[in-house]
Protein backbone atom coordinates (compact mmCIF):
# COMPACT_ATOMS: atom_id res chain seq x y z
CA UNK A 1 0.00 0.00 0.00
CA UNK A 2 2.41 2.46 0.88
CA UNK A 3 5.09 1.57 -2.19
CA UNK A 4 1.55 2.20 -4.36
CA UNK A 5 0.85 5.77 -2.66
CA UNK A 6 4.67 6.32 -3.38
CA UNK A 7 4.61 5.58 -6.84
CA UNK A 8 1.56 7.64 -6.84
CA UNK A 9 2.95 10.53 -5.57
CA UNK A 10 6.25 10.45 -7.74
CA UNK A 11 3.74 10.02 -10.96
CA UNK A 12 1.86 12.89 -9.91
CA UNK A 13 4.65 14.82 -9.78
CA UNK A 14 6.56 13.84 -12.77
CA UNK A 15 3.52 14.61 -14.59
CA UNK A 16 3.18 18.13 -12.87
CA UNK A 17 6.69 18.98 -12.96
CA UNK A 18 6.40 17.31 -16.68
CA UNK A 19 3.35 19.38 -17.47
CA UNK A 20 5.14 22.67 -16.47
CA UNK A 21 8.53 22.16 -18.18
CA UNK A 22 6.61 23.13 -21.35
CA UNK A 23 5.04 26.20 -20.02
CA UNK A 24 8.13 28.45 -19.25
CA UNK A 25 7.38 31.81 -18.03
CA UNK A 26 7.92 34.88 -20.01
CA UNK A 27 10.48 37.42 -20.26
CA UNK A 28 9.19 41.03 -20.02
CA UNK A 29 10.45 42.97 -23.15
CA UNK A 30 10.59 46.45 -24.67
CA UNK A 31 11.66 46.31 -28.84
CA UNK A 32 11.29 48.61 -31.48
CA UNK A 33 11.01 47.12 -34.95
CA UNK A 34 9.61 46.73 -38.00
CA UNK A 35 5.89 44.93 -38.51
CA UNK A 36 6.85 41.86 -41.21
CA UNK A 37 5.28 39.19 -43.08
CA UNK A 38 7.52 36.39 -41.80
CA UNK A 39 6.81 33.62 -44.74
CA UNK A 40 8.32 36.02 -47.34
CA UNK A 41 11.25 37.66 -45.02
CA UNK A 42 11.95 34.12 -43.76
CA UNK A 43 11.76 31.64 -46.93
CA UNK A 44 12.64 34.80 -49.93
CA UNK A 45 10.17 33.62 -52.02
CA UNK A 46 10.10 36.44 -53.50
CA UNK A 47 14.17 37.32 -53.27
CA UNK A 48 16.35 38.66 -50.67
CA UNK A 49 14.78 39.51 -47.21
CA UNK A 50 15.54 43.13 -47.65
CA UNK A 51 13.41 43.17 -50.91
CA UNK A 52 10.06 42.12 -48.54
CA UNK A 53 10.42 45.00 -46.00
CA UNK A 54 8.84 48.20 -45.87
CA UNK A 55 7.27 50.41 -48.51
CA UNK A 56 8.29 47.91 -51.32
CA UNK A 57 6.22 44.80 -50.18
CA UNK A 58 3.46 47.02 -48.10
CA UNK A 59 0.94 45.52 -50.17
CA UNK A 60 1.83 41.93 -50.14
CA UNK A 61 2.42 42.24 -46.18
CA UNK A 62 -1.27 43.27 -46.20
CA UNK A 63 -2.54 39.95 -48.07
CA UNK A 64 -0.07 37.89 -45.99
CA UNK A 65 -1.42 39.34 -43.04
CA UNK A 66 -5.10 38.94 -44.36
CA UNK A 67 -4.79 35.65 -45.01
CA UNK A 68 -3.32 34.30 -41.43
CA UNK A 69 0.72 34.11 -42.31
CA UNK A 70 1.94 35.19 -38.39
CA UNK A 71 2.94 38.83 -38.23
CA UNK A 72 6.60 38.97 -36.72
CA UNK A 73 8.65 42.12 -35.15
CA UNK A 74 11.82 42.47 -36.69
CA UNK A 75 14.08 44.29 -34.16
CA UNK A 76 15.97 46.58 -34.87
CA UNK A 77 18.74 44.11 -34.00
CA UNK A 78 17.65 42.32 -36.70
CA UNK A 79 16.17 39.63 -34.54
CA UNK A 80 12.65 38.45 -35.76
CA UNK A 81 9.51 37.84 -32.92
CA UNK A 82 6.69 36.00 -33.99
CA UNK A 83 3.43 37.78 -32.99
CA UNK A 84 0.75 36.04 -31.34
CA UNK A 85 -1.29 38.42 -29.02
CA UNK A 86 -1.99 42.49 -28.93
CA UNK A 87 -3.23 44.11 -26.03
CA UNK A 88 -4.91 41.24 -24.56
CA UNK A 89 -6.00 40.49 -27.71
CA UNK A 90 -5.41 36.37 -28.79
CA UNK A 91 -6.24 36.72 -32.55
CA UNK A 92 -3.02 35.94 -34.00
CA UNK A 93 -4.63 34.73 -37.20
CA UNK A 94 -5.60 37.93 -39.33
CA UNK A 95 -6.29 40.11 -36.49
CA UNK A 96 -7.87 42.84 -38.12
CA UNK A 97 -6.00 45.42 -35.70
CA UNK A 98 -2.58 43.97 -36.55
CA UNK A 99 -3.27 44.41 -40.70
CA UNK A 100 -3.91 48.46 -40.07
CA UNK A 101 -0.27 48.65 -39.15
CA UNK A 102 1.51 46.02 -41.13
CA UNK A 103 4.73 47.49 -42.37
CA UNK A 104 4.99 50.13 -39.48
CA UNK A 105 7.88 51.11 -37.23
CA UNK A 106 6.72 50.42 -33.81
CA UNK A 107 7.80 50.13 -30.03
CA UNK A 108 6.11 47.17 -27.85
CA UNK A 109 5.87 46.41 -24.28
CA UNK A 110 5.47 42.86 -23.99
CA UNK A 111 6.56 39.44 -23.06
CA UNK A 112 8.79 37.25 -24.92
CA UNK A 113 8.73 33.09 -25.14
CA UNK A 114 11.45 30.96 -27.10
CA UNK A 115 11.10 28.02 -27.93
CA UNK A 116 12.92 25.32 -30.41
CA UNK A 117 14.46 28.25 -32.12
CA UNK A 118 11.55 30.84 -32.28
CA UNK A 119 11.07 34.07 -30.77
CA UNK A 120 7.59 34.42 -29.81
CA UNK A 121 6.21 37.84 -28.36
CA UNK A 122 3.17 38.70 -26.74
CA UNK A 123 2.47 42.05 -27.14
CA UNK A 124 0.68 44.05 -24.20
CA UNK A 125 0.81 47.84 -25.48
CA UNK A 126 2.38 50.04 -28.68
CA UNK A 127 3.94 52.23 -26.87
CA UNK A 128 4.86 54.57 -30.07
CA UNK A 129 3.75 53.84 -34.12
CA UNK A 130 5.92 55.33 -36.58
CA UNK A 131 4.16 54.19 -39.76
CA UNK A 132 5.80 53.18 -42.41
CA UNK A 133 9.53 54.53 -42.44
CA UNK A 134 11.25 51.94 -44.39
CA UNK A 135 10.87 53.56 -47.96
CA UNK A 136 11.88 50.07 -49.59
CA UNK A 137 10.31 50.93 -52.73
CA UNK A 138 13.11 53.31 -53.90
CA UNK A 139 15.80 50.74 -54.13
CA UNK A 140 13.74 47.46 -54.77
CA UNK A 141 10.12 48.73 -56.83
CA UNK A 142 6.81 47.09 -55.84
CA UNK A 143 7.67 43.23 -54.42
CA UNK A 144 5.85 41.30 -56.16
CA UNK A 145 5.71 43.62 -59.17
CA UNK A 146 2.31 42.09 -60.46
CA UNK A 147 0.79 44.10 -57.44
CA UNK A 148 1.60 47.38 -59.40
CA UNK A 149 -2.02 48.49 -60.20
CA UNK A 150 -2.42 48.33 -64.49
CA UNK A 151 -2.85 51.86 -65.37
CA UNK B 1 8.12 36.61 -58.70
CA UNK B 2 9.15 33.55 -60.61
CA UNK B 3 8.75 31.55 -57.79
CA UNK B 4 5.63 32.88 -56.95
CA UNK B 5 4.01 33.08 -60.68
CA UNK B 6 4.73 28.97 -60.05
CA UNK B 7 3.44 28.77 -56.85
CA UNK B 8 0.33 30.47 -57.52
CA UNK B 9 0.20 27.95 -61.27
CA UNK B 10 0.42 25.15 -58.80
CA UNK B 11 -2.77 26.32 -57.20
CA UNK B 12 -5.05 26.69 -59.88
CA UNK B 13 -3.85 22.96 -61.65
CA UNK B 14 -6.46 20.62 -61.65
CA UNK B 15 -5.95 18.50 -58.88
CA UNK B 16 -5.78 15.46 -61.42
CA UNK B 17 -3.13 16.90 -62.99
CA UNK B 18 -1.00 17.73 -59.73
CA UNK B 19 0.60 15.12 -57.12
CA UNK B 20 -1.62 15.22 -54.29
CA UNK B 21 0.00 13.41 -51.57
CA UNK B 22 3.68 14.87 -51.97
CA UNK B 23 5.93 18.04 -51.18
CA UNK B 24 6.29 19.96 -54.20
CA UNK B 25 9.33 22.38 -54.25
CA UNK B 26 9.10 26.41 -53.99
CA UNK B 27 12.41 26.70 -54.35
CA UNK B 28 12.40 28.69 -50.65
CA UNK B 29 15.73 29.03 -48.69
CA UNK B 30 16.67 26.21 -46.58
CA UNK B 31 13.96 24.38 -48.46
CA UNK B 32 13.50 20.73 -46.62
CA UNK B 33 10.68 18.78 -48.14
CA UNK B 34 9.23 16.53 -45.21
CA UNK B 35 6.74 14.40 -44.21
CA UNK B 36 6.49 13.42 -40.50
CA UNK B 37 3.38 12.76 -37.88
CA UNK B 38 2.38 15.16 -35.20
CA UNK B 39 -0.10 16.76 -32.72
CA UNK B 40 -1.90 19.49 -34.12
CA UNK B 41 -1.24 22.43 -31.40
CA UNK B 42 -2.36 25.74 -30.34
CA UNK B 43 1.15 27.64 -29.84
CA UNK B 44 0.25 30.14 -27.65
CA UNK B 45 -1.41 27.52 -25.27
CA UNK B 46 2.02 25.70 -25.23
CA UNK B 47 3.83 28.24 -24.48
CA UNK B 48 1.74 30.01 -21.63
CA UNK B 49 -0.87 27.45 -21.05
CA UNK B 50 -3.61 29.82 -21.66
CA UNK B 51 -5.60 27.10 -23.34
CA UNK B 52 -8.96 27.35 -25.00
CA UNK B 53 -10.27 23.78 -25.39
CA UNK B 54 -10.70 24.48 -29.25
CA UNK B 55 -7.36 25.97 -29.38
CA UNK B 56 -8.68 29.30 -30.07
CA UNK B 57 -11.38 28.18 -32.63
CA UNK B 58 -9.12 29.69 -36.02
CA UNK B 59 -8.40 32.94 -34.31
CA UNK B 60 -4.87 31.47 -32.70
CA UNK B 61 -1.32 30.48 -34.71
CA UNK B 62 -0.76 26.36 -35.08
CA UNK B 63 1.65 24.16 -34.90
CA UNK B 64 2.88 21.07 -35.04
CA UNK B 65 3.79 18.63 -31.82
CA UNK B 66 6.19 16.34 -33.41
CA UNK B 67 6.96 12.97 -31.28
CA UNK B 68 10.18 14.27 -30.16
CA UNK B 69 8.42 17.41 -28.49
CA UNK B 70 9.54 19.97 -30.75
CA UNK B 71 7.00 22.79 -31.71
CA UNK B 72 7.00 23.29 -35.25
CA UNK B 73 5.16 26.62 -36.23
CA UNK B 74 2.93 25.84 -39.03
CA UNK B 75 3.22 29.01 -40.90
CA UNK B 76 2.25 28.17 -44.59
CA UNK B 77 -0.25 26.47 -46.76
CA UNK B 78 -0.70 25.70 -50.15
CA UNK B 79 -3.39 28.72 -50.97
CA UNK B 80 -1.32 32.05 -52.77
CA UNK B 81 -0.73 34.71 -49.32
CA UNK B 82 -2.39 32.62 -47.18
CA UNK B 83 -1.43 30.60 -43.49
CA UNK B 84 -2.00 27.13 -42.16
CA UNK B 85 -4.56 27.90 -39.13
CA UNK B 86 -7.83 27.44 -41.73
CA UNK B 87 -5.94 24.14 -42.81
CA UNK B 88 -5.57 22.61 -39.36
CA UNK B 89 -8.29 24.17 -36.41
CA UNK B 90 -10.42 20.89 -37.39
CA UNK B 91 -7.87 19.00 -36.26
CA UNK B 92 -6.85 20.12 -32.83
CA UNK B 93 -5.06 18.31 -30.36
CA UNK B 94 -5.11 15.41 -32.64
CA UNK B 95 -2.65 13.44 -34.46
CA UNK B 96 -1.90 14.11 -38.09
CA UNK B 97 0.40 13.46 -40.77
CA UNK B 98 1.89 16.35 -42.74
CA UNK B 99 3.37 16.89 -45.84
CA UNK B 100 5.56 19.87 -46.96
CA UNK B 101 8.39 22.41 -47.24
CA UNK B 102 10.75 23.67 -44.32
CA UNK B 103 12.75 26.90 -44.74
CA UNK B 104 15.27 27.78 -42.68
CA UNK B 105 16.81 31.31 -42.60
CA UNK B 106 18.71 33.87 -40.07
CA UNK B 107 17.97 31.14 -37.56
CA UNK B 108 13.96 30.68 -37.81
CA UNK B 109 12.81 27.32 -39.50
CA UNK B 110 9.48 27.01 -40.30
CA UNK B 111 7.02 24.62 -42.31
CA UNK B 112 4.53 25.10 -44.92
CA UNK B 113 1.75 22.60 -44.82
CA UNK B 114 1.20 21.27 -48.31
CA UNK B 115 -0.78 18.33 -47.46
CA UNK B 116 -2.51 16.91 -44.20
CA UNK B 117 -3.75 13.61 -43.89
CA UNK B 118 -5.67 12.76 -40.51
CA UNK B 119 -5.10 9.71 -38.64
CA UNK B 120 -7.11 6.59 -40.26
CA UNK B 121 -8.14 9.00 -43.02
CA UNK B 122 -7.27 10.40 -46.31
CA UNK B 123 -4.46 12.87 -47.96
CA UNK B 124 -5.71 16.17 -48.68
CA UNK B 125 -4.07 19.37 -50.03
CA UNK B 126 -4.22 22.77 -47.64
CA UNK B 127 -6.12 25.37 -49.42
CA UNK B 128 -9.54 25.10 -47.76
CA UNK B 129 -8.90 28.66 -46.84
CA UNK B 130 -9.86 29.47 -50.46
CA UNK B 131 -13.27 28.01 -49.62
CA UNK B 132 -13.86 28.84 -46.73
CA UNK B 133 -12.70 33.14 -47.81
CA UNK B 134 -15.09 32.61 -50.65
CA UNK B 135 -17.93 31.59 -48.49
CA UNK B 136 -17.51 34.41 -46.20
CA UNK B 137 -17.33 37.02 -48.78
CA UNK B 138 -20.52 35.62 -50.97
CA UNK B 139 -18.19 34.26 -54.19
CA UNK B 140 -18.51 31.22 -55.58
CA UNK B 141 -16.31 28.36 -54.09
CA UNK B 142 -16.47 26.66 -57.54
CA UNK B 143 -15.09 29.77 -59.90
CA UNK B 144 -11.87 30.84 -60.03
CA UNK B 145 -12.42 34.30 -58.57
CA UNK B 146 -11.29 33.01 -54.99
CA UNK B 147 -7.38 32.38 -56.65
CA UNK B 148 -6.95 35.64 -56.30
CA UNK B 149 -8.87 36.34 -52.78
CA UNK B 150 -6.03 39.14 -52.11
CA UNK B 151 -6.85 41.37 -54.62
CA UNK B 152 -10.31 41.31 -54.04
CA UNK B 153 -10.75 40.84 -49.78
CA UNK B 154 -13.23 43.62 -48.31
CA UNK B 155 -10.39 44.17 -45.75
CA UNK B 156 -7.35 44.77 -47.92
CA UNK B 157 -9.21 46.89 -50.43
CA UNK B 158 -10.61 49.03 -47.65
CA UNK B 159 -6.40 49.44 -46.40
CA UNK B 160 -4.99 49.79 -49.68
CA UNK B 161 -7.38 52.05 -51.22
CA UNK B 162 -6.95 54.33 -47.78
CA UNK B 163 -2.90 54.08 -47.59
CA UNK B 164 -2.22 53.14 -50.89
CA UNK B 165 -0.32 50.10 -52.12
CA UNK B 166 3.48 51.29 -50.66
CA UNK B 167 1.22 52.32 -47.43
CA UNK B 168 2.67 55.80 -47.81
CA UNK B 169 -0.68 57.18 -48.59
CA UNK B 170 -2.11 57.79 -52.26
CA UNK B 171 -0.36 60.60 -53.33
CA UNK B 172 3.06 58.62 -53.03
CA UNK B 173 1.92 55.97 -55.32
CA UNK B 174 0.98 58.35 -58.05
CA UNK B 175 4.79 59.63 -58.18
CA UNK B 176 5.92 55.84 -58.10
CA UNK B 177 3.41 54.99 -60.87
CA UNK B 178 4.47 58.28 -62.90
CA UNK B 179 8.50 57.00 -63.29
CA UNK B 180 7.37 53.05 -63.04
Amino acid sequence: MRATMLLASASLAAWIFGASSAVAAGQRIQLTGELVDTWCYISEIMGGSEAVLGSAHHQCAVWCAAGGIPVGLLSEAGDLYMVLKLGGDDTSNANPRILEIQSSQVTVDGELHERDGIRYLLIDEILNNDGIVNRSHEDFGVIPAFGVPQQ
Amino acid sequence: MRKWLLIIAGVLLPAHIASVDAAQSWNVTGEEEARFDAKVVDVLCELTGDCPADCGAGRRQLGLLDDDGTLILATKNFAPFAGATDELIEFCQQRVTVDGLFTSNRGARIFAVQFVRPEGGDWRRTNRFLNKWAETNGVDPAGKAKNTWFKRDPRVKEIIERDGFLGLGPEEDKKFLADY
